[in-house]
């Protein structure tokens, strides 16, 4: 066990990959001599060089395609989109082509594409936007969306190994803004399971990235109060693991999701809905989602501040669902 | 050409560069003009055509315009390729089996045939039928990937552009000399698909061969209406590659252009845009009477049947007599309807699930 920084982890998981698979190479802008957006590739280049390592120039929808055409070869890419406010030069490419190769061809093609990103509002200010709900919704593309450096590290080789495309979203405050331990060895987290991250009796708070990060922290301070939150990490948005949180819920009673994406059309609205229709029996009171309004992501810090979600407007979420008024 | 385009066009690495000076000119006489100006790649020479292959060639466009009017004829909604037929076979003609291929929407059955798919299965997928390939998920057009075809899932225009620099890219990263070759529409070189794919193949000098099938029309547009500059290999210039004019209705100048430049990806020498001029003879779907365009540009053109152009050169060459000719034509009529009175025989779709378990691999 060593401890890791957020980032630092998911370095580690790809240059494991990258030494074990020769097949597994980047395609990215700045990822060579640079290190990497928020040095975000720091030390692959130094080790794998150009062979390995294909540095871009500002063609997000081309690298993407690249990326599915090797993948259709049967070699393993990974294709750096800098940021996620990008992602939306890539939907022809991963929506249309990536996601519906498999299903298309009878089984015949498959499409092993891993797009890593970066989202949300952190300490470097710019390109916070959440996109990444608009892939969930897209049968035969998996979302995942880490929030701990051992499950980062874990994911992220679980999604170069994985068949499929996968999207991988980094989120930029946890960048360097964590360290956790981080189990020695081949450490794979299979995509497509979430983890409780706090035990607890009382209240559910699923949440994703970052969200979970303010969730524990919610989930201590009303402890206080005596009122025990139980924190799930969704880890994967695609496919979700639904087992888990309406195993939570059926235990709690209670519901209540959090994300930095906006509200309306989030993740949230699919997990409410789902546990609405899996667990409605279970629940004691109505689901209470948390997430950004619904306004463009304002570019002042001081703005975001009052539009992202945080730790004060989970508790209030979580009395609410205790029918409780918050102080907050 | 002026002196200064041409030290223009050594910077580019122009190696050889034709073009043909209209529409509606003398396609014959230009393609004449083409095969004397064409200077060598200073790579391997390119094997002449033979008698053998120009009847192979022209047995193809034979085959290609019953197959396509059996598609027309089952479909209206089938994207009719008739005139199209020396750019279809010209281009696929004479790769390896190991090259990659993926042929425009138009026309691309004769393709995927060439490659070695059954006729019968690929009529299943217009007809509706258990046996198609996709199994009626993908769009028509979607080639079997079992024979290096890149699969073509979607209705959109572009982003395939970029997927074949990609398998190009994965054959230099395995170190292999396979190339790509992808047909694509004149009109889709306007989508920015096409300006990032040929940006990023020419700047990695990729293996891959993109062939502009410029049939005129954008459904119901014509080129002059919407392509902001006079010909499509001016486009070449921006990525450094070189672009390279063909007369789209011989046949044998499309299959020896190409082949120059596969050779040339081949010995890496990186990527070639070659636009191949010809003409949509019909509407941009079987239903659509094409009432946009003036009867005598359509009369003007049938005159340049790609087909009967390259019948004609046969019976003059002597390589093919009047016999040979009937015999080969009620050959491809009886192939055609063999593979259709089997497609038709075949089940039908929906029998007995959807495949919502082959979503991920």
């Amino acid at each position: 066990m060593r401890r890791l920084t957020y980032i630092d982890a998911i370095i580690e998981g790809i240059a494991e990959e990258m030494r074990r698979d020769p097949d597994v190479f980047l395609i990215g802008q700045d990822i060579g001599r640079f290190g990497g957006s928020l040095q975000g590739t720091k030390g692959l280049w130094e080790e794998f060089g150009p062979s390995r390592i294909y540095e871009a120039p500002i063609a997000e929808s081309a690298m993407a395609g690249c990326g599915i055409g090797a993948a259709l070869m049967g070699l393993r890419p990974m294709v750096e989109i800098s940021f996620g406010e990008f992602l939306p030069t890539v939907m022809s490419q991963l929506v249309c082509h990536a996601a519906s190769i498999h299903y298309g061809t009878a089984g015949v093609a498959h499409v092993p594409l891993v797009i890593r990103t970066r989202v949300g509002i952190g300490p470097y200010r710019g390109h916070p936007q959440c996109y990444e709900s608009w892939f969930q919704h897209v049968p035969g593309l998996k979302v995942v969306m880490p929030y701990w450096p051992a499950d980062a590290k874990g994911l992220i080789k679980a999604a170069i190994r994985d068949e499929n495309p996968v999207l991988f979203f980094e989120h930029m405050f946890l960048y360097r803004g964590i360290r956790g331990e981080v189990p020695d060895g081949d450490h794979l987290v299979p995509i497509g399971r979430a983890d409780i991250k706090r035990p607890g009796r009382d209240v559910t708070i699923a949440a994703t990235g970052w969200m979970v990060l303010k969730a524990l922290v919610a989930a201590d301070l009303l402890a206080r109060e005596g009122i025990e939150a139980e924190v799930v990490d969704l880890r994967t948005l695609a496919p979700l693991d639904v087992e888990t949180l309406c195993a939570s819920v059926r235990r709690t009673g209670r519901l209540v999701v959090v994300h930095e994406a906006w509200k309306v059309g989030g993740i949230g609205a699919e997990i409410a809905a789902t546990v609405a229709e899996e667990a409605f029996e279970d629940l004691e009171a109505p689901i209470v989602r948390v997430g950004t309004p619904h306004v463009p992501i304002p570019s002042n810090e001081t703005l975001r501040k009052v539009v992202i979600p945080d730790t004060p407007g989970i508790i209030a979420a979580v009395h609410q669902t205790l029918g409780r008024l918050s102080s907050g | 050409m002026t002196e200064s385009f041409l030290d223009r066009r050594e910077h580019l690495f122009y190696h050889w560069f034709v073009r043909l000076s209209d529409y509606g000119c003398n396609v014959g006489v230009l393609a004449s003009f083409a095969v004397d100006k064409r200077p060598s790649w200073g790579g391997k020479p390119f094997e002449m055509m033979t008698p053998e292959i120009h009847r192979e060639l022209y047995r193809l466009m034979v085959l290609s315009r019953l197959v396509d009017r059996a598609c027309c004829e089952l479909s209206v909604h089938w994207f009719p390729s008739e005139g199209e037929e020396a750019v279809l076979v010209g281009s696929f003609y004479g790769l390896r089996p190991d090259d990659v291929i993926a042929p425009h929407y138009r026309g691309p059955f004769i393709a995927f045939y060439m490659r070695g798919a059954a006729l019968d299965r690929l009529l299943a997928s217009p007809l509706g039928k258990a046996t198609s390939y996709t199994r009626g998920r993908a769009p028509a057009h979607c080639g079997p990937p079992h024979f290096n075809i890149i699969p073509w899932v979607s209705g959109d225009l572009g982003p395939i552009i970029s997927i074949a620099a990609g398998t190009a890219l994965a054959c230099r990263y395995k170190q292999s000399d396979r190339v790509t070759v992808h047909t694509i529409g004149e009109g889709t070189t306007n989508r920015g698909d096409f300006h990032e794919a040929l940006t990023l193949a020419g700047l990695w000098k990729l293996p891959v061969v993109y062939v502009v099938q410029n049939n005129q029309y954008a459904i119901s547009l014509h080129i002059s209406e919407f392509m902001p500059c006079k010909e499509i290999t001016d486009r070449a210039a921006g990525y450094g590659m070189p672009g390279v004019a063909v007369d789209g209705n011989d046949v044998a100048a499309v299959f020896e252009t190409v082949q120059e430049a596969v050779a040339r990806a081949r010995q890496g020498l990186g990527p070639t845009l070659i636009e191949a001029r010809t003409y949509r003879l019909r509407g941009h779907w079987a239903g659509d009477p094409a009432a946009y365009r003036p009867p005598e540009e359509v009369e003007a053109w049938r005159a340049q049947d790609p087909v009967v152009r390259c019948q004609q050169a046969l019976l003059a060459s002597g390589a093919l007599t009047p016999e040979d000719d009937k015999a080969l034509w009620a050959a491809a009529e009886e192939e055609v309807a063999e593979a259709l009175a089997k497609a038709k025989a075949a089940p039908d779709l929906g029998t007995p699930d959807a495949g919502l378990n082959e979503v991920y691999a």
